[in-house]
């Protein structure tokens, strides 16, 4: 007999950006990659072959540009069309495996499972197996009693190839999960920032294994609420629930209803109220956003109609602004079915950065009317190429142009620019 | 089938029978049946796709399916959640490309044909190795 208790599942692509860049260009299997940031040419993400080559995260392309050639190295501006895209397929996948899908970010996401633990199990394993044959992407999943233990236990299950992709928390061995922890530094924990971190080794706490042991109370007295949670977590009981979860990775904001949502324009008023909610906050925060996700989702006991919609839309620049975010999640109104009992909706807004780390000139035509003169004057100032409006102004051979040109296709959502297949 | 009625040739839209314009047809103060003809135009998500998330559309270069009624420039609807089977038209991974074919399972082995004489058949002597990208369930062909 196997023991029953509800999980959480914490599901994530491995190397998002790389690993939907080869879903459509197998020619990059095998061969190191890295994909940069579109604005300040830093990689953002590398593959393991890259890795390898020791490139770091957040090295400037300019900086190793001249090697790139001699390395084999393969370099993608962020598509961030083609991976919003794929997210929401992940997402809406992932959606049919629980009630509760929680979007932690463009590709992560925290399921609740019930059930038997080695049942929980199976369903990791065949998740990974839908989304790579669905979407072509490779997942790992993390399955543990509290959100922080799932983030271990996908950590592992992604160093660790024994797992085969998918670790069950209460399924490995307990001296394992005592090694594990041990190794493995404070600082590396889920919601333990450097800060933190330092100020935890000084007073003698190293390891996972030694905040697991600390006392809540006293953690909560010398630091705060959100590590006592932290502490509570690493010990088995479950204190970071969605509306909590607003990190500097991510802005969440998602409501179940009182009564059932059952018409688009109720909807839409929804996902009006939390757009703003999100704006205000990341405000609050000083943040910007470049992607949002907008959900809903029929109650998983409802033996009527099931529907569980998703969008990821990428937005033309970092903003906090209510009205873009508005209008970037009644993407989803199209998706919401009439009629349809939806008790919960969302929006998750990702790809977070300091508010003001750049300026950029809107590109969507609506920039104020003023621009033009503005444009014109610094033009004088500093030169005609000095500014432009979006990347139409600039001159050739600028380090923007170059960063277009490693754009690959938006094989998903432009019908020029689909995947072609080779019948020769 | 019902498209939406309005003429290319400048002739006035078209309106399904029964349509109470002109209000000679019923009786007044009896309910409008017309609304009993209204219903969501025909929608090629719902027919062509199967499974939204495993769906993608890819575009043809080349002839060699022209003989399976796929012409160079066509455009595909790929589901990539489907079993490949013998006779299916697949998208496979050869040399890190992009290529269609038909699937041919046979004892003798398998093979990715082409639907044209000018190609080949290609072997495929490991065919755990083979990577089916996805299984063509539809063709756009351009007439």
């Amino acid at each position: 007999m196997s023991e029953h208790r509800s999980s959480i599942a914490l599901v994530d692509v491995n190397n998002f950006y790389v690993s939907s860049e080869r879903a459509f260009d197998p020619s990059l299997e095998g061969r190191p990659l890295v994909v940069l940031s579109n604005n300040d040419g830093c990689v953002i993400t590398r593959s393991p072959e890259a890795k390898a080559l020791g490139i770091s995260m957040g090295t400037p392309w300019f900086r190793i540009a001249g090697q790139a050639r001699d390395w084999g190295l393969e370099v993608r501006s962020s598509n961030y069309e083609l991976y919003g895209d794929l997210s929401a397929r992940v997402m809406e996948l992932l959606g049919r495996y629980t009630g509760n899908l929680e979007i932690y970010s463009i590709d992560e996401a925290f399921l609740t499972l019930s059930g038997p633990l080695d049942a929980q199990h199976r369903t990791g394993t065949e998740i990974r197996a839908v989304v790579r044959r669905h979407v072509g992407l490779p997942v790992c999943v993390g399955i543990a009693p509290t959100k922080t233990l799932a983030k271990l236990a996908n950590r592992w299950a992604k160093g660790n190839p024994g797992f085969d992709g998918v670790c069950h928390w209460d399924l490995v061995p307990e001296e394992h999960r005592r090694s594990l922890l041990q190794r493995l530094a404070v600082s590396d924990i889920w919601g333990v920032g450097a800060r933190n971190a330092q100020r935890l080794n000084a007073i003698g706490i190293d390891s996972a294994w030694d905040l697991a042991a600390a006392d809540p109370v006293g953690i909560r007295k010398r630091f705060s609420v959100v590590l006592m949670r932290t502490v509570l977590e690493l010990q088995g009981t479950s204190c970071i629930t969605g509306h909590e979860s607003t990190g500097n990775e991510q802005v969440l904001y998602s409501r179940s209803f009182a009564t059932p949502v059952t018409t688009r324009d109720a909807m839409h008023q929804a996902l009006s109220t939390y757009a703003q909610g999100a704006a205000s906050r990341l405000a609050r925060k000083s943040l910007q956003g470049r992607v949002i996700t907008a959900f809903a989702a029929t109650s998983p006991f409802s033996t009527g109609p099931r529907s569980a919609p998703t969008v990821c839309v990428p937005l033309p620049a970092h903003t906090a602004n209510p009205l873009e975010l508005t209008r970037a999640a009644d993407r989803l109104l199209p998706l919401v079915e009439e009629g349809v009992p939806y008790i919960r909706a969302g929006v998750v807004v990702t790809d977070l950065r300091p508010a003001g780390a750049q300026a950029l000139l809107p590109v969507d035509g609506s920039a104020p009317k003023d621009t033009g003169l503005l444009l014109h004057d610094v033009g004088r100032r500093f030169g005609r190429s000095a500014i432009g409006l979006g990347h139409a102004g600039l001159k050739a051979g600028s380090d923007w142009t170059m960063k277009r040109d490693m754009l690959s296709p938006h094989y998903t959502t432009k019908w020029s620019e689909l995947p072609v297949v080779k019948a020769r | 089938m019902r498209m939406d009625g309005s003429g290319a040739s400048g002739a006035a839209p078209r309106r399904p029978m029964g349509s109470t314009e002109g209000g000679s047809l019923l009786p007044s103060g009896y309910a409008s049946p017309a609304q009993d003809w209204f219903e969501d135009r025909i929608d090629l998500n719902r027919h062509l796709i199967k499974d939204i998330t495993s769906t993608f559309i890819v575009r043809v270069s080349g002839d060699a399916m022209e003989g399976a009624g796929i012409s160079d420039g066509d455009e595909l609807i790929v589901d990539r959640a489907l079993r490949p089977r013998d006779g299916s038209v697949v998208i496979a991974v050869l040399d890190g490309e992009l290529v269609i074919r038909r699937l041919r399972i046979a004892p003798s082995g398998v093979l990715l044909v082409a639907a044209h004489t000018a190609y080949e058949p290609i072997p495929v002597p490991d065919p755990d190795h083979l990577v089916i990208w996805g299984v063509a369930t539809r063709c756009l062909h351009h007439v």
